[in-house]
């Protein structure tokens, strides 16, 4: 269904809001098809924002983004899709791990995929999480 | 500490909806105001007046944003957000059966896109209400605004037809009786509609046969819908105004059904087809959803009657 939609009519991302309602629609579709994907990402939700200098808001084209110091680390759709944007050594040596796949739309980059369905795959996501979190992270200056 | 818990809770139910009532009195407002510059385009049969877009989508997504407002202290999960606001949307619909009386059916059409959006709204507020969320996501009530604004001062105008034929293994003179007038229908009803209360019509009479007669349908609620012929050709053709409809919640303000037909064609073989259209005016928008619930109504309408038809002709060819 995601893919589907994604496919056909990813061109009305760009409407104001469309990606947020389309989103929340899916979060309530989910709590009927494997609502224990929503307590995973209020989980790893909550971790990552327990992390220095992390920030949560929504992302542009649905769920929640984390970032670290402005820059992105990751973000979740409400089906349990965590995106990441990594280097694409790090990528090919991710997948080749079977820690994640290509990304669900954007092939020909550093961009990664996760499906969050278990309690293994929430471990995975929150490590790939602090992966991307050290990479991106640089102390502030003190204020 | 509890007694706080629960009255920012409560706070997120209580103030949603107030909040709701009075973006609802605004858009009513505007409409009214435009109603007197356009009347056209904004009232229904009746004087009662349209319900944009906005009422059902902008207005709820607020309602969410509200209560997430309230509830951004509490650690809700998820799920805590849906139940929440599950309880949100039947006080919202609860109000509007007492504030604007509105009918079972409508509130049954109208439901699952309150619902989605409150969700949807509270789990956007939930986002935007982080403490840790350095954006706020305040463009968000930017758009709602500009889209609630644009939607209330942009055209509403929005006629459908629909049509549906049925072939009757009878001659075209016998149809033609039962096309013009028919005896009470006895069936059980097979629309889920009509089973959970929706009015199902039951008869048709006539005051004459010529143009310019009286035709009446009645529903099972007793409600009846004046009709006047305004073409009469035998074994051909019927057609009629709908000249007053009943003042029921479900139809009031919502749809204006404007004229019906039925146009007969003999097949050559003894049977006959029979194809029914009806001509409606709705007042409810986004019609990409409600004209879903219109064209189903008005098409078991059809169909009811229609087989009625049928099975008369048949029965007594």
């Amino acid at each position: 269904m995601f893919n589907i939609t994604i496919k056909y009519f990813g061109f009305l991302k760009h409407i104001p809001l469309l990606p947020h309602l389309f989103d929340s629609f899916m979060k309530i579709s989910i709590l009927f098809s494997n609502k224990h994907t929503l307590d995973y990402i209020d989980e790893i939700e909550n971790e990552v924002l327990s992390w220095n200098n992390t920030t949560v808001h929504l992302h542009k084209f649905g769920g929640i983004q984390f970032d670290v110091n402005k820059k992105e680390i990751g973000h979740i759709h409400s089906n349990g899709i965590l995106d990441i944007l990594f280097s694409r050594e790090i990528k090919t040596q991710l997948i080749k791990q079977g820690k994640a796949t290509e990304h669900h739309t954007i092939k020909n980059s550093g961009w990664i995929t996760l499906h969050i369905k278990t309690d293994e795959d929430k471990i995975t996501a929150i490590q790939l999480l602090r992966d991307s979190y050290s990479r991106k992270f640089t102390s502030p200056s003190p204020l | 500490m509890y007694q706080s818990r629960n009255a920012k809770l409560t706070l997120g139910i209580i103030v949603p909806n107030f909040v709701s009532l009075t973006f609802i009195g605004i858009s009513k407002f505007a409409v009214d105001l435009l109603i007197k510059i356009k009347t056209d385009d904004y009232t229904a049969e009746g004087g009662t007046t349209l319900f944009v877009f906005s009422v059902f989508f902008v207005i709820p997504l607020v309602m969410g944003i509200t209560s997430a407002y309230f509830w951004k202290d509490l650690g809700f999960k998820n799920i805590r957000y849906v139940t929440w606001s599950l309880l949100n949307t039947l006080i919202a619909i609860l109000m509007s059966a007492i504030f604007l009386k509105e009918g079972i059916i409508c509130l049954i059409i109208v439901s699952p896109v309150i619902f989605g959006c409150i969700v949807s709204g509270a789990f956007i507020g939930k986002v935007m209400f982080r403490r840790k969320n350095n954006t706020l996501n305040s463009s968000i009530i930017g758009i709602l605004l500009v889209i609630f604004s644009a939607d209330l001062f942009s055209k509403h105008q929005y006629t459908n037809k629909v049509t549906d034929t049925i072939i009757i293994n009878a001659p075209i003179n016998k149809v033609w009786q039962y096309v013009v007038e028919y005896a009470p229908i006895t069936e059980k009803e097979n629309y889920w509609l009509f089973q959970v209360g929706m009015p199902s019509p039951i008869q048709s009479t006539v005051d004459g046969h010529c143009v310019g007669a009286g035709r009446k349908c009645i529903f099972s609620n007793g409600y009846t819908f004046d009709e006047k012929m305004i073409v009469y050709k035998p074994n051909q053709e019927l057609t009629f105004d709908i000249t007053n409809q009943p003042r029921d919640p479900e139809i009031m303000g919502h749809i204006d059904i404007l004229r019906g037909q039925f146009i007969l064609k003999d097949n050559g073989n003894g049977t006959t087809t029979v194809t029914g259209n009806s001509w409606y005016k709705l007042y409810v928008f986004p019609v990409w959803y409600f004209d879903i619930w219109a064209e189903s109504i008005t098409r078991n309408v059809h169909l009811r009657v229609m087989e009625h038809i049928k099975t008369l002709s048949e029965t007594n060819v």
